[in-house]
């Protein structure tokens, strides 16, 4: 049979953002694909350098709607550790009751879009009705639904009053009934694995050739997670579950995300309950001694790399981002090689693309 | 493999399997840093892989800066992190200095594949050169751009 | 009432009331384009005024824009407007499709729909809530009904 190149984009159904694929395929099967990228590029590093560290949060925030938190927050922690100073305790457990609640609307999400491509149209309905309350809570606290503008350098821009802890964790107890009732379905459905068991099957070598991090990685048995391993306070202190799955397929990579919701929820309840009293924020200057770091952080996509140099200035001398949907990218051609057509918009789903964290 | 690795114990191992001139570089916070030749690049990440088990690349940070007065280099970090043991991350990063003139450096991607998109985007934002692969197609500039590397460059786009 | 007048009436009635938009991310962050998916879901259910998201611009009388048009994405605008069938309006969804908001001045962005394409409304915020970009339909609704 013949040979066929199907293009893919950059305006496509299947794609919430722009981002061109050539699939060749011939009869049914996919023999592989080729990518091409920058169509989200805003040349955020180099504008980032034109900035000050202040300008910078504002700007760095958006990089990606969905993950703008952990964005702030891992370019927070490397100016605050070049300034030398410490977030006070409660400052950290704002933080990172926000980027929990980020991985559970990130996920909600991903699951919304997955059962819309799946075929599973009332799964999307009530994924995305159920992440209104995460919003809901997100926006309580901080006074926006998607961008929230939480860090600033020396710690939050805001407190939790007693009585906003109580809204969230109203809130947390009934997001928790509604979300076990699509989380069950997705664990349970038979249409659903048949659809995606066995499709598009990744080895831990190959997760380790391509350097793959964050689900897609532990969906293949690879072991590693930020929050575990490259701790910032109170991550150090929570008894972070991280779930791995043997299979490597399209199902393992599903599963592997609706329990990390669960986990994140989990760890939500911890973080409300046992938030120590006190400031928020400490004092930073304007001004960033000499010096050079890495921060790294788990986003809801996995390990985000930050690396800030300094020379003395307002301005960074040189920022770098590495977003986890870079080296997933660099993976989908090879995960587009065996599988069928029909499976195309199961493996998109499960790799859950953010192309504006990869592009920047 | 060594449970319990440290700085000294990995610069010596790699003085002692390649003979290469590598010396610690301090002042990275959070990263142990060794700079080594660019020419030794794939011998010291392979003495990394097999004697340490240090194979993750989290990415190549790459950046024009001041060596000595007078004198700027691009400089590339290759960015590794590895677990000592579950719960126990720690970062190691390589550093090479490039010639601003002459910036060759021989590919990696033969040994690690998922370099290559942190290759291409080296490539385009500062015009280094990667041999002994293909041609680096253009990853994130859009097909238009007539500039050069962005970062190098000193021509600013009126837009 | 004249006939024609009464037909005319009629015709933009029945416009407004079944706008179908096309969404197009011209290299923006998502914020804009999750809060316009959020329109389709059961808390703020667009569908109950008649508007419908398509994917084709062959069955778009709308294109919502997102994105502080990046060079890349450039041609694709152009051409997904080329597109679409008379009559047909354009609406730049955010801060970053109005003016290029936090990315104006970059080397590899535009910075707004109105460099390329005749924009009829404008809807700021970064991102802009849902019930914004229901208010801004209504108000095309509105522009319509007393045509344009």
């Amino acid at each position: 049979m013949n040979k066929i190149s199907i293009p893919i984009g950059p305006h496509h159904p299947l794609l919430k953002e722009p981002l061109s694929m050539n699939i060749e395929i011939t009869g049914e099967k996919v023999l592989g694909g080729s990518l091409r990228l920058g169509y989200v590029h805003r040349g955020i590093e180099k504008m980032a350098t034109q900035r000050t560290y202040v300008q910078d949060v504002h700007l760095i925030e958006r990089i990606c709607g969905i993950c703008s938190h952990i964005h702030t927050t891992t370019f927070c922690n490397a100016v605050e550790t070049l300034l030398g100073i410490e977030v006070p305790p409660r400052g950290l457990y704002i933080r990172a009751l926000m980027c929990e609640l980020e991985r559970v609307h990130s996920h909600l999400l991903w699951l919304g879009i997955l059962a819309k491509h799946v075929g599973l149209d009332t799964v999307f309905m009530h994924a995305w009705h159920d992440r209104e309350l995460v919003l809901d809570i997100m926006e309580g606290i901080s006074g926006g639904r998607v961008s929230h503008a939480a860090n600033q350098i020396g710690g939050v821009r805001f407190d939790i009053s007693d009585k906003q802890a109580e809204m969230i964790n109203v809130n947390l107890v009934k997001l928790k009934q509604q979300v076990s009732g699509v989380l069950d379905v997705i664990e349970n459905e038979p249409a659903l694995q048949a659809r995606t068991q066995g499709v598009a099957p990744v080895s831990a070598e190959l997760i380790k050739d391509y350097c793959v991090v964050g689900p897609v990685a532990r969906a293949s048995g690879v072991d590693v997670d930020m929050r575990r391993d490259d701790p910032w306070s109170p991550y150090d202190k929570l008894d972070v579950k991280v779930i791995t799955r043997p299979e490597g397929d399209a199902w393992a990579r599903t599963l592997i995300r609706v329990l990390e919701t669960r986990e994140s929820l989990r760890l939500c309840k911890i973080l409300v309950e046992d938030m120590p009293d006190g400031p928020v924020s400490v004092w930073a200057s304007r001004k960033v001694p000499e010096g050079e770091v890495v921060t790294r952080s788990e986003a809801p996509r996995g390990e985000v790399v930050y690396y800030v140099r300094s020379d003395g200035s307002d301005k960074p001398a040189r920022l770098k981002v590495r977003t986890p949907t870079l080296p997933v990218l660099s993976l989908l051609p090879v995960q587009l090689s065996a599988i069928h057509v029909a499976d195309i918009p199961v493996v998109l789903a499960g790799i859950d693309l953010c192309v504006a964290c990869a592009d920047r | 493999m060594v449970n319990e690795l440290n700085l000294e114990t990995i610069i010596e191992k790699i003085q002692t399997e390649t003979g290469c001139d590598c010396e610690a570089y301090p002042n990275i916070t959070n990263d142990e840093t060794i700079l080594i030749p660019a020419d030794q690049l794939q011998m010291v990440m392979a003495v990394l892989r097999d004697q340490f088990g240090i194979y993750h690349l989290s990415t190549i940070t790459a950046q024009e800066r001041d060596i000595e007065a007078d004198q700027s280099a691009i400089e590339l970090i290759y960015h590794f992190f590895y677990l000592n043991q579950p719960g126990d991350g720690r970062g190691i990063s390589l550093m090479v200095r490039l010639p601003l003139d002459k910036p060759n450096i021989a590919s990696i991607i033969s040994h690690l594949p998922g370099a290559d998109f942190y290759e291409r985007e080296v490539a385009e934002m500062f015009g280094v050169s990667f041999t002994g692969r293909e041609a680096t197609p253009k990853l994130l500039l859009p097909d238009e751009w007539e500039h050069g590397p962005p970062f190098i460059s000193s021509e600013v786009s009126d837009e | 009432m004249k006939l024609s007048h009464l037909i005319e009436k009629t015709y933009r009635w029945a416009q407004k009331r079944s706008l179908w938009v096309l969404h197009y991310n011209t290299g923006g962050c998502n914020g804009c384009d999750i809060e316009i998916l959020d329109l389709l879901t059961p808390r703020y259910d667009i569908e109950r005024l008649g508007i419908v998201v398509k994917a084709s611009p062959r069955h778009a009388d709308v294109l919502l824009v997102t994105g502080p048009v990046t060079l890349q994405a450039q041609a694709g605008l152009e051409q997904i407007f080329a597109q679409m069938p008379s009559p047909k309006w354009v609406v730049a969804v955010g801060s970053c499709s109005t003016t290029g908001a936090v990315f104006y001045g970059s080397d590899t962005v535009l910075g707004g729909v109105d460099r390329k394409l005749p924009v009829d409304l404008y809807i700021p915020g970064c991102p802009v809530r849902p019930e914004g970009i229901i208010k801004g339909l209504l108000q095309l609704q509105e522009r319509i009904t007393h045509g344009k």
